[in-house]
């Protein structure tokens, strides 16, 4: 038996400046962490929890004061009293590898020419050496569903593990869902605005090229060796066999409506994603078994009048509703703040363990990964994480340890050696 | 005014000793000039606003009025009319009409940014100031618009060319249709003025607090081209400039807030303005009123939007309902607040539009007489031509119309339209009261009841054939009345014609030809049996129908009715997070009194009206101070086009109606420093505010408070991230924005020398000319005399260490660095430099220059003994800098003490107002937030926000501020609804209008 106590600073100080960590090896040790507070990601709290896990795979959890331990059988024990177990955060509708630094043209990698790109899939662009990811998920975000943006369907989404060497590594389960920007369907007024009628006909015109493309996407899949190959049809094929979802980013209450009855009309299976409006269009999803992924908790109310704290309250709201939802926090770097979205919705009408599976279990299930990830249970991958303090409050949150199919990563990133780099220089240690 | 009148009583008295003939035109054929004396008998006289003759006698010659009243002998020789049933009006005058002048504009195309005027010719430096532009030499008659503001009324009318910032001059001009020489009545009857830039394509100004600084700046430059700077520089604009302002000034202001603004810049430069306004001056009408400034009030209400869409109605905000339905009655409380005011046409599609909005106007309470006045007397007394226009007494000019009845009526029609004593005819009226029943003989044909009646000048007719009425046509033409109708009669089914003339001396009797429907023409005749009686209609716009909801504060949703006032609170066993060495104290108690923080201490015991807020387990923090915000800003946040643009200030154009105020008062704000952006190495002056939400944009601001100025470095104002078109503005690298600040500091020492030296020379001759009034450079003055502090938009370490080398090379120092998110690199020597920093908690990655930001600066920068802040640049975040504040704790592991003062004392010290607010101590202001749970915490949410003891922010009453704008929609969405049904049928679907969420750079995109 060995007892090994996790030394942050050990890890951190081997690493040379500027440089992203190094991906880390399969687990090869059997590895038990005992005695913290485990969140299971299904609503249930384990007190003084014993988690353990081999091969990359949980083989344990459970309550460490009733079921018998034998240290013997571990390699690696860690002690975890006063800190907080939680299944890795999966960050939905995120452009991380895909964007560097946001207003240099050369490192932005989402966005294809044209409005219909159903075709192009955002793993073979998912740059693992990205310096961000390494910022993201030493805040407790272990996987991510990386989207193409821009146009009407921007294109294929994948998920994949913030630690790889490269992206079929990094590929926990590609192309999963096409995504489809719902057209504006009001007049906008703004300086830069095109007329109302110009905005009218493009709405019109949008929504004709989109029905026209799935009437013609299904009769295509409906053949198996078409005499000719279209690449976009192709990409759609696993619309109409169910392998894939179409997630339809749509945000006011008649995009919503127009989105749910495009799904039905065309028999494919939707996720929502954004709606602002969800509340109002509540008992429509949930008839049609529609998840939402709302966008940013912390944003302002759609409309002046709105209540103005809409957005903290619309994840209690839906869930009062019986809509399933989960939270995302679109973008790259900002992903980091994925749990304090959480936190928000906590405070406004969520308890602390929903906003919790908002971002574990219901994302999981959204892109189908949900029998091997998104809670602590046995049989599910080991992708965990360990904080000294409640996750989903900034002053406490600090994520220790971190394990990815049972490796554990390191946390290190570029703002902690630039950080201890200026430490080291004005003597601040 | 005064020699303006003078000047008037000689054009006057020229007009009147020379004969009309007597013009330089030459003549071909033989002279026709009659020179007639023209009667109106019998018509109700309106003489004046207020005076009303009954069966008057109005007599005209020569386009002036000789007499008018009653018992006036008409002398022989008198073209006569009689005007019996009808009402005569003295002309109404619009003073703000673009009537005669083109408003076409050329397409422009243009790449790429324009800096200097495109302008040929020894004009001023600005396109959008053209105060040589001379309405009269560019007015042409119009006479098709010259019919249409004849029909709604109007024979004089105040033109011009509505473009630009200093637009020129109008005339005053005629609305008769006579050669333009004639039609002229006055050049130059006012200069004119406005915000909008208008045509010109020149960059400056970008902004509206651009435009202001503009008008402040061409003031200042016309005084010292006047003093002896023709010397130095010929300028026709500036020239232009001086000699017209002796004329009354129109100012355009667009909404409250402009005329607002335009009141305090006319008060900058002793000027007194005419202000047009927008038509929402009763959302604000006490400030209004206090300006003094007499108005010209349009009567532009908005139509009710198509909502029958339950989805649309969800795009109205209840700003714009509450707007729709109260604005017509404008005029009214405009009227009510004793405010001199005249109506224009201005704002209507058409002058169609004019006639029907007035009768609104007074529909919603304006009386009568007030509305006469406002077209008439008061426009006349503007224009200082009291005495020859706006009422119809001896001696002045013959501009009358004719209507049909009592103008305000709804059918009410002005027949005819005499201008200059010429006449216009508008509607044919019958030559006389034909209404009554008549016998009816056409020839072969039995007798028939003919009926005509409803209004005498445009009556209805029935023709009874057998026992069934027939509906017959009428029309007048001249002399003739035809009729038409259907027959039934066996024999004759078809269409009959009957023409006939109208004899005026035999009103009874008509006779003429009928044409049957066979093709045969035969005699006919009627003989009035009966004359017509009328019945008195029930008045259909009975004020029942008129109702408005009350005017809030702002007029939108969570506006209040009542203003929040001080109150005397004591918060009682609190967790109180003072922000001074006490740091956090338990089970404490505040007392806060007149808007003081007044005792602290446990178990306080107070006596008088105290309202006691059982605190416990709850925590009071102070307000939040937002060191970099965007918010309340009307127009642009930014004045891109120039590198520095120093003189420009946000002050200026405080937006009280921004709803992100309210909303961030629910998240514990109760100042904000509202910045210019950071497109320019030397932005503009910036303003700190104190939330108090429904005040006016003068009682936003922070009382005595010393003025900042932001600046900025970086991509931004390299421009670096503005596509390929911006990359002609100097500068465009980190060694040019060095060279503007090193070149904009001499010149502002050199400057300062050049006043110094003047002020000497001025002593020996009192003769001197002084060198010329820049704004911009007495900006950079104060901040080299440390009366003015910078606030600087900073990333890289060696920007930030070249401006604090810049600035001690001056001999000042640079107050506080914004964003700063390379300041650790340089902690040691911003420390040693004594700058102060306010940084985002963790923002990067979201342009090159923030690849190195990391979200440990905060913890180190406080570390280092800098004093540091966290702000937001942005709407949202500002909500729950608390939040903010708490990832100092995670990065870097700041104590909780310690991070809040990041969003509450340590703003406060930055911004030198640590002596009033940022911390719970006895003296300073009341401004303190009540907490559910501890302020860092992400699940503390707001329970009340007080602002200087006043409580602008309560959950519970956010709740019924919620429910009462949700009902107050619903009724007036209903309301709209009715609208359209009753005959808006081609009312617009509501767009919706993306709130305003403003950046750093919210000119060209969302980086920061």
């Amino acid at each position: 038996m060995k007892h090994f106590f996790f030394i942050a600073a050990v890890l951190f100080s081997i690493h040379s400046f500027s440089q992203n960590p190094v991906p880390a090896n399969e687990q090869t040790k059997k590895i038990l962490l005992l005695n913290g507070t485990a969140h299971l990601g299904n609503g249930t709290i384990i007190e003084n929890a014993a988690i353990g896990f081999e091969k990359g795979n949980l083989t344990l959890v459970g309550d460490a004061r009733v079921i018998r331990i034998n240290p013997a059988a571990w390699d690696t024990i860690i002690k975890l009293e006063g800190k907080h177990i939680y299944p890795g955060l999966i960050a939905l509708n995120t452009v991380i590898g895909l964007s560097e630094i946001e207003a240099v043209r050369a490192t932005r990698d989402y966005s294809e020419v044209g409005s219909i790109n159903p075709s192009s899939r955002s793993i073979i662009a998912y740059n693992t050496d990205s310096k961000i990811t390494y910022t993201v998920r030493s805040n407790g975000i272990l996987m991510a569903q990386v989207v193409p943006q821009g146009g009407l369907i921007s294109g294929t989404s994948s998920v994949v593990e913030l630690d790889a060497w490269n992206w079929e590594d990094a590929a926990y389960k590609t192309d999963i869902g096409i995504h489809l920007h719902w057209p504006q369907m009001e007049v906008r007024r703004s300086r830069r605005a095109p007329p109302d009628e110009d905005q009218q006909k493009r709405s019109e015109k949008d929504l004709q090229i989109l029905n026209k493309l799935f009437e013609e996407a299904r009769a295509y899949s409906a053949e198996k060796n078409p005499e000719n190959t279209n690449r976009h049809l192709e990409s759609m094929r696993g619309l109409f066999d169910g392998s894939k979802k179409l997630f339809i980013h749509a945000h006011s209450i008649r995009q919503i409506q127009a989105a749910v009855a495009f799904a039905k009309k065309h028999g494919v299976q939707m996720v929502l994603v954004g709606g602002n409006d969800a509340w109002m269009a509540a008992s429509l999803l949930r008839e049609n078994n529609i998840p939402v992924v709302l966008n940013r908790v912390h944003s302002l109310p759609p409309r002046p009048d709105a209540d103005i704290q809409l957005p903290y309250k619309l994840p209690a709201m839906l869930r009062d509703s019986g809509v399933t939802f989960c939270l995302s926090n679109e973008g790259f770097w900002q992903v980091r703040n994925l749990p304090y979205q959480a936190g928000t919705a906590a405070a406004w009408g969520l308890n602390r363990e929903e906003a919790l599976q908002a971002v574990t279990l219901t994302p999981s299930k959204i892109l189908g990964i949900e029998k091997t990830v998104g809670t602590l249970e046995e049989g599910k991958d080991a992708t965990l994480i360990v904080s000294d303090g409640d996750l989903l409050e900034m002053m406490h949150s600090k994520i220790s340890l971190a394990f990815i199919r049972g490796k554990q990563i390191d946390l290190d990133n570029v703002h902690e050696q630039l950080y201890r780099k200026y430490v080291k220089k004005y003597g601040l240690d | 005014m005064r020699h303006l009148l003078t000047f008037f009583f000689t054009v006057l008295i020229t007009v009147k000793t020379a004969l009309p003939q007597q013009t330089t035109f030459p003549f071909n054929g033989i002279r026709d000039d009659r020179n007639l004396t023209y009667a109106f008998k019998n018509a109700r006289l309106f003489q004046d606003y207020q005076t009303v003759i009954d069966s008057a006698v109005l007599l005209i010659k020569e386009g002036k009025v000789i007499a008018a009243g009653k018992n006036i002998i008409i002398p022989d020789g008198t073209v006569v009319f009689d005007l019996k049933g009808m009402y005569i009006y003295p002309s109404f005058i619009d003073l703000f009409s673009g009537y005669g002048l083109s408003s076409e504009r050329k397409p422009v195309d243009k790449r790429g940014p324009q800096f200097e005027s495109t302008l040929k010719g020894a004009y001023g430096w600005n396109q959008a100031v053209h105060p040589e532009t001379d309405a009269a030499r560019l007015f042409d008659i119009d006479e098709k618009k010259a019919m249409q503001l004849q029909q709604a009324g109007f024979g004089l009318v105040l033109t011009h060319q509505q473009d630009g910032i200093a637009r020129g001059t109008g005339a005053l001009v005629s609305t008769a249709l006579v050669r333009d020489n004639k039609a002229i009545v006055k050049d130059s009857a006012a200069a004119f003025l406005s915000y909008d830039k208008g045509s010109s394509t020149q960059e400056y100004p970008g902004s509206l607090m651009g435009a202001h600084a503009l008008l402040r700046q061409t003031y200042l430059d016309a005084q010292w081209y006047a003093a002896g700077g023709k010397e130095k520089e010929f300028n026709l604009s500036l020239d232009a400039w001086n000699r017209i302002s002796k004329f009354p000034v129109v100012f355009d202001a667009r909404d409250k807030y402009e005329a607002l603004m335009a009141s305090r810049l006319a008060n900058e430069y002793n000027q007194r303005y005419l202000i047009k306004t927008g038509g929402d001056e009763y959302q604000r009408l006490d400030e209004i009123a206090k300006t003094k400034m007499p108005l010209i009030v349009p009567l532009n209400f908005p139509e009710a939007y198509d909502v029958t869409d339950p989805y649309d109605a969800l795009n109205v905000s209840l700003r714009e309902l509450k707007h729709w339905e109260t604005a017509p009655a404008n005029p009214f409380f405009i009227a009510q607040a004793n405010i001199p005011f005249a109506l224009t046409t201005h704002g209507l599609k058409d002058p169609k539009e004019f006639l029907p909005a007035l009768r609104k106007a007074v529909k919603y309470g304006l009386s009568k007489a007030d509305a006469l006045k406002a077209l008439t007397e008061t426009p006349a007394s503007f224009m200082g031509i009291e005495n020859i226009a706006g009422a119809l007494k001896p001696g002045m000019r013959a501009d009358f119309f004719i209507a049909t009845d009592d103008i305000f009526k709804d059918d009410a029609i002005i027949t005819e339209h005499w201008t200059q004593g010429e006449r216009n005819i508008h509607q044919t009226v019958p030559p006389a009261d034909l209404r009554g029943t008549w016998s009816l003989k056409i020839q072969s044909f039995p007798d028939q009841k003919l009926t005509i009646k409803d209004k005498w000048h445009a009556p209805k007719a029935t023709v009874r054939e057998d026992t069934t009425d027939i509906n017959a046509t009428v029309s007048f033409k001249n002399e003739f009345i035809n009729l038409r109708y259907e027959s039934k009669a066996k024999k004759q089914i078809g269409t009959i014609l009957l023409t006939a003339t109208v004899t005026p001396a035999t009103p009874d009797k008509l006779s003429g030809s009928a044409l049957l429907p066979g093709g045969s023409t035969v005699i006919w005749s009627a003989l009035r049996t009966e004359t017509y009686r009328d019945t008195i209609k029930k008045d259909t716009t009975a004020k029942d129908s008129i109702y408005f909801g009350k005017i809030l504060y702002p007029n939108s949703a969570y506006g209040f009715e009542n203003l929040p006032a001080q109150e005397d609170v004591l918060f009682r066993n609190a967790t109180v997070w003072t922000c001074e060495k006490e740091g956090i104290l338990e089970n404490t108690d505040v007392l806060i009194s007149k808007g003081k923080i007044t005792r602290i201490g446990k178990n306080l015991s107070v006596t008088g009206i105290v309202k006691i807020i059982d605190a416990t387990g709850k925590h009071l923090s102070p307000g939040i101070i937002d060191e970099h915000s965007h918010i309340a800003v009307i127009g642009n946040v930014n004045e891109c086009t120039h590198a520095s643009s120093a003189e420009v200030r946000i002050g200026d154009v405080l937006n009280p109606e921004d709803m992100n105020i309210y909303r961030q008062l629910a998240g514990g704000v109760t100042s904000s420093h509202l910045l210019h952006g950071s497109c320019n190495p030397i932005g503009g002056q910036t303003q700190l505010i104190k939330l108090r939400w429904g005040k006016g944009q003068d009682e936003l601001k922070f009382e005595n408070w010393p003025g900042y100025i932001k600046f900025a470095l970086g991509e931004n104002v390299k421009q670096s991230n503005w596509g390929d078109l911006n990359t002609i503005r100097y500068p465009q690298t980190r060694m040019g924005v060095e060279q503007i600040y090193v070149q904009a500091f001499t010149r502002a020492l050199e400057y300062e020398r050049d006043w110094k030296k003047f002020n000497d020379l001025k002593k020996k001759n009192p003769k001197a000319a002084p060198p010329r009034k820049d704004l911009e450079l007495e900006t950079l003055l104060e901040i080299i005399r440390s009366k003015r502090f910078i606030t600087c938009h900073s990333y890289v370490q060696s920007e930030i260490n070249m401006l604090m080398k810049v600035a001690e090379s001056f001999n000042f120092r640079v107050n506080t660095f914004t964003h700063i998110l390379e300041g650790y690199k340089v902690a040691d020597k911003m420390k040693k430099h004594g700058a102060a920093a306010s940084s985002f908690a963790d923002w990067w990655a979201y342009k090159y220059e923030v690849m190195e930001a990391i979200p440990h600066n905060g913890s180190i920068l406080n570390k280092m003994g800098i004093v540091t802040a966290f702000n937001s640049d942005d709407a949202e975040m500002a909500r729950r800098l608390n939040q903010e504040a708490a990832k100092g704790i995670k990065y870097g592991g700041m104590s909780r003490e310690d991070a809040l003062k990041l969003v509450t004392l340590n703003p406060a010290i930055m911004l030198r107002i640590s002596d009033r607010t940022g911390s719970i101590k006895v003296g300073k202001d009341a401004d303190v937030v009540l907490w559910d749970k501890e302020p860092l915490s992400v699940y503390a949410r707001v329970l009340q926000t007080y602002v200087d003891g006043a409580c602008y922010y309560d959950m519970q009453r956010d709740e019924q501020l919620r429910k009462d704008a949700e009902k107050e929609r619903q009724r007036l969405i209903s309301k709209m609804l009715n609208e359209k049904e009753k005959g808006g049928s081609n009312a617009r679907k509501p767009p919706v209008t993306p709130e305003e969420h403003k950046h750093c750079m919210d000119d060209e995109d969302e980086h920061f």
